[in-house]
């Protein structure tokens, strides 16, 4: 049975659509992925694709290893070597400044660290480091601690946070081990960047896919046959949740696990038992890269079975698959669309929870976002992942019994 | 069933039902709207009654569930079917959900297809089918699992004349040892086939009995007669008119009268069409003291 509830999902034309389209998606990005960042070589020449990713991470791996007082003040002596020497060439030299840049290419994520942690908590100076002495270096570490510190005793905060909420916070913080191990992440980097963009297009093509499955036997006025059958209001029903989560399994995962593929093949695995902080300084998720990896693609995975049973759902009830090809569009603009109505710690805790967030988990983990559950406070991605496990299992017998008590009028 | 009915907000589809069907060919005869189709929905638990129960074995078909489904088998009206599908999928498919395994579905299906003719179309998907095809592949769904209860909504509508026959001969074929209730508002299809007819009328079962106890229930015969063009509007406002056919020096009437209506008439057998005509047409005195009311303000 499951058998041809597939076999009739992947006979419209729509859904070979669908299915060259995921193809096509899994290529562009990719290939974004691939070739995100700059390289200038030891000549001065631009490249790009592979050979720039594989030159990049080389520099890069230089510099590998525990990120302490001595060796960020080695990245603050080079950084500041460079800039006079900078200062020297003419703007117009592209070459002799792509040469300069090409020197500078292996320190640029440690750099990009000290921008983060000498610049106030909000603020983005790009070109502080080039002002920084060595001895600053000692200060790499506290810096991150007190000035979260400071942001949070500004007023604006004083509703956004409680007492706890601040406390935790500033825990959090602490509990990062420092001197941190340095890797270069770009793979797990430039991966992350385009994931949550591929896993909610790919969520939305999924719903062209299984937005029928429920719909389509009323469409076709194949319904009097189903429900006259013996399986009509039983295995029949099962069947067609067991192929509507089958299509959202296999695809979601050969997608996920086919860019991840390609994106790591071409960077290499450096950096996943490295802590997010080198992209992500002022997450309080104290994660490896590897771990965020698994959150995210899993977080993807529960949040696009959750929205595909709610739209499988939506199917059953209207009996028409195009609106319910609408419920997943709806779900992930629908913060957009709650703004307006809703301001404020209010706003940040609804849209915190919101199944959209499961799609970008690598994103959230920057955010602030708290919850408070019986004394205890937890950040959004514990919440999560619970809840909509939960409320997926919850769907499927709903949309079973939804189903299976439809009449045919 | 007992005491039978289903409403839709205003309307009552069927009211006030009790029947008990045994082996055999039943005939559903009635106008549209009469209310057939809603009650074979009932019978195939699809639309569950407003009120009162069908039973089979002494059991309640909605309770019996998947059990009673086990030995039904249905052609809806509207035979809807997969597009992309070949008529074999098609077939393997409905098999898998009427519980046949893949190894009987099999050779059922093979043996269903050279029955109904269409073993060398079952490649053809069932979008490129003609109608008549597509009402054989029906009829081969229906019969998959060797139905006790055979439900057949309308099998003929829409085919041709030809493929009308061949299908009425294929429904008799298949009925021997098992219940069957066929419905249709073409009467010629039923009178071949039926032993029995339930005449359906605003929801229920108005008569019912062989073509023969039908027939000798109506008072009126049918008679034939030739008469002047200018003669067919009194006729008409007298008598109820089966059929009217011009010819050369007039017009051929078939009258439904207890009385000879002209001299000239001469009595003619009764067809099933007819009895069902003189059962649910309204007679031209009715007619006359309904428009009659009309005029004078009544409904």
């Amino acid at each position: 049975m499951v058998k041809y509830e597939i076999k009739k999902v992947f006979s419209r034309t729509s859904s070979k659509v669908a299915l060259l389209f995921l193809l096509a998606l899994l290529l562009f990005v990719s290939n974004a992925a691939v070739n995100a960042g700059i390289y200038a070589d030891e000549t001065g020449e631009n490249r790009s694709g592979i050979a720039a990713a594989r030159g990049r991470m080389e520099q890069k791996r230089q510099w590998a290893g525990t990120l302490d007082t001595e060796r960020i003040q080695e990245v603050i002596r080079k950084n500041s070597e460079l800039v006079a020497e900078q200062d020297a060439v003419s703007t117009e030299d592209v070459k002799k400044n792509n040469q300069i840049f090409h020197k500078k290419i292996g320190f640029l994520d440690i750099r990009q660290m000290l921008i983060y942690s000498f610049n106030d908590f909000n603020g983005y100076d790009y070109y502080l480091p080039d002002k920084l002495s060595p001895e600053d270096a000692a200060e790499f570490y506290p810096n991150r601690v007190k000035h979260l510190e400071e942001w949070l005793e500004l007023k604006e905060n004083e509703e956004q946070f409680s007492e706890n909420e601040k406390t935790f916070l500033v825990e959090k913080y602490e509990e990062l081990e420092t001197p941190i191990q340095y890797e270069p992440a770009d793979g797990w980097g430039n991966m992350f960047e385009l994931m949550p963009m591929l896993i909610m297009i790919t969520m939305l093509a999924l719903g062209f896919l299984v937005a029928g499955i429920f719909s389509s036997e009323f469409q076709w006025k194949a319904n009097a046959v189903l429900y006259s059958s013996y399986y009509g209001r039983s295995k029949a029903v099962s069947a067609k949740i067991k192929a509507g989560l089958l299509i959202v399994t296999v695809i979601y995962w050969a997608e996920v696990l086919l860019y991840s593929a390609i994106v790591l093949g071409v960077y290499g695995l450096d950096g996943m038992n490295c802590v997010i902080q080198i992209s992500y300084w002022k997450s309080f998720y104290n994660i490896t890269y590897g771990e965020l990896y698994f959150l995210t693609i899993f977080g993807g995975y529960v949040g696009t079975v959750f929205l595909m049973l709610l739209c499988m759902l939506v199917s059953a009830k209207s009996k028409s698959a195009v609106v319910a090809v609408i419920v997943p569009f709806v779900l992930l603009f629908l913060p957009e669309f709650l703004r307006d109505a809703l301001q404020g710690k209010v706003f940040n805790l609804i849209k915190g929870m919101l199944p959209d967030q499961l799609l970008q988990v690598n994103m959230i983990v920057r955010y602030f976002n708290l919850y408070e559950i019986g004394g205890r406070i937890t950040g959004a991605v514990e919440l999560l992942f619970p809840v909509y496990i939960v409320l997926s299992v919850l769907l499927c017998p709903v949309l079973y019994f939804v189903y299976k008590r439809a009449e045919v009028k | 069933m007992e005491h039978l009915k289903k409403q839709f907000q205003d309307t009552v589809a069927v009211a006030d039902v009790t029947y008990t069907l045994h082996s055999g060919v039943y005939g559903l005869l009635g106008a549209n709207g009469a209310g057939k189709t809603t009650l074979m929905r009932m019978i195939c638990t699809l639309l569950q009654p407003t009120q009162g129960r069908i039973t089979f074995g002494g059991k309640d078909i909605f309770e019996m569930g998947g059990t009673y489904r086990r030995i039904l088998g249905y052609l809806p009206q509207n035979f809807g079917y997969y597009p992309d599908f070949t008529v074999q999928d098609y077939l393997m498919y409905i098999a898998s959900i009427k519980g046949i395994r893949p190894a009987v579905a099999k050779k059922r299906v093979k043996e269903l297809l050279a029955q109904v003719g269409m073993e060398e179309m079952k490649g053809r998907k069932m979008k490129r089918c003609s109608g008549g095809m597509r009402r054989r592949v029906g009829i081969a769904q229906a019969m998959l699992n060797d139905p006790a209860i055979l439900v057949l909504d309308e099998p003929t509508a829409g085919l041709d004349p030809n493929e009308r026959i061949r299908f009425r001969n294929l429904i008799a074929e298949l009925a021997a040892d098992r219940l069957v209730l066929l419905s249709t508002h073409i009467v010629s299809d039923v009178e071949y086939i039926a032993n029995e007819i339930l005449l359906m009328q605003d929801g229920k079962i108005a008569h019912s009995g062989t073509v023969s106890e039908l027939a000798d229930a109506v008072t009126e015969r049918a008679w034939s007669c030739l008469v002047p063009q200018s003669m067919v509007a009194s006729m008409e406002r007298q008598y109820q008119i089966s059929n009217m056919k011009t010819v050369q020096g007039g017009v051929e009437l078939r009258i439904l009268s207890g009385e000879q209506p002209c001299s000239s008439a001469v009595l003619e057998p009764l067809t099933l069409e007819d009895i069902f005509l003189c059962y649910t047409q309204t007679r031209p005195e009715d007619k006359e003291a309904a428009e009659g009311g009309r005029r004078h303000g009544k409904v």
